[in-house]
């Protein structure tokens, strides 16, 4: 029992996003008048955050902080960084959404997390479809799966 | 002589306790993974119906009523949030176990457990009964209240959708945690065999 390692129990934590929503799509679509397409042109903004916010998830502090972070074309791989350092050391935090997109764009970051909390899950986003091969706990068990057969094979 | 061999035998039974130990973890191992990566696949499908309603909804009430200004930026706490205890592995070890408390309020508040999987019939069940329940919900009404007071059915699909989602990531959450877990066990395993 001695030496175990310590995890942080709470009796309330919060779930915290960070989302792509891009306006590309837009032009895309605007060009095709039909119905489909028009709600298409729709589905291009704040989808997301917006669902959880729905769900309940959102917070916001009494420093007007929030628990979430829309990535735009605006927004810099710094800004998401910072989100990203931010909601994984917050004590208050324990899972962290994160589209897989946005994921990519700050993939040493992610990957280099190794704390049980808070968890780190990749989901998919509008445009940009969830991929098992992309994945940072997947890709990690690929790499050993990898170096095993090779180690294997040399023997 | 007799010595020897009984040495012998009982080298071979550790060896062999060893390899039904280190086959354990690799198959909890892949159990994890498997269902890591199908909840994975019906989280992408809770989330494509999800949108599909919002849009609905926007299309139905008109993009200014649905639209990133109206977000509340008003001091506010969580209305579902998430309980974490620690779960023993085993002497040397504990993961963290994901809970969902969904709504949770002074007068009412409901529980939804991402472990609880053989209560998911019932879950599905209480979701439909939800529908007709929502009105009565005051945490969840204040979340719709944020796009007006008449609001779209499809919204309060949406809104429906979108706890589902919740409820199989907190349930992705919980199988992530064990699949790190059986890795590192398998990892260690596949180390002492190489030393």
């Amino acid at each position: 029992m001695a030496n175990r390692p310590q995890i942080r129990t709470a009796a309330s934590a919060l779930i915290a996003m960070i989302a792509d929503e891009y306006a590309s799509s837009v032009s895309r679509t605007m060009q095709q008048p039909y119905m489909f397409d028009h709600l298409l042109m729709q589905v291009h903004c704040w989808d997301t955050v917006v669902g959880f916010l729905l769900a309940g998830v959102g917070n916001v502090d009494l420093r007007r902080k929030t628990n979430y972070l829309i990535v735009d074309s605006k927004t810099t791989i710094k800004q998401i960084e910072d989100a990203f350092k931010e909601f994984t050391s917050r004590e208050d935090i324990a899972i962290v959404l994160i589209s897989q997109y946005v994921a990519n764009r700050i993939r040493f970051l992610v990957d280099s997390h190794n704390k049980p909390i808070p968890a780190i899950l990749e989901i998919p986003s509008k445009d940009h479809p969830y991929d098992p091969a992309q994945d940072s706990v997947l890709s990690r068990v690929k790499n050993l799966v990898s170096v095993e057969s090779v180690a294997s094979d040399r023997r | 002589m007799m010595e020897d061999q009984e040495e012998k035998g009982n080298a071979e039974n550790g060896i062999g306790r060893q390899k039904q130990v280190k086959d354990e973890y690799l198959l909890q191992f892949l159990d994890s993974l498997d269902g890591y990566l199908t909840l994975l696949d019906s989280l992408s499908s809770t989330l494509s119906q999800g949108w599909l309603e919002l849009a609905s909804a926007r299309h139905a009430m008109g993009a200014s009523r649905i639209n990133g200004a109206l977000l509340d930026l008003k001091v506010h706490a969580a209305a579902t949030s998430l309980k974490v205890s620690e779960q023993d592995v085993d002497s040397m070890e504990s993961q963290p176990c994901f809970t969902l408390c969904k709504w949770a309020s002074s007068d009412n508040g409901e529980r939804s457990s991402g472990e609880e999987k053989s209560l998911s019939p019932q879950l599905r069940h209480r979701n439909n009964s939800q529908l007709s329940g929502i009105i009565s919900s005051p945490q969840r009404q204040k979340s719709l209240s944020v796009f007006g007071v008449l609001v779209s059915p499809k919204l309060r699909s949406a809104q429906l959708s979108f706890e589902r989602a919740l409820e199989t990531l907190v349930e992705i959450a919980n199988l992530h945690t064990t699949m790190l877990s059986m890795f590192e066990q398998v990892h260690k395993e596949l180390e002492n065999t190489n030393g």
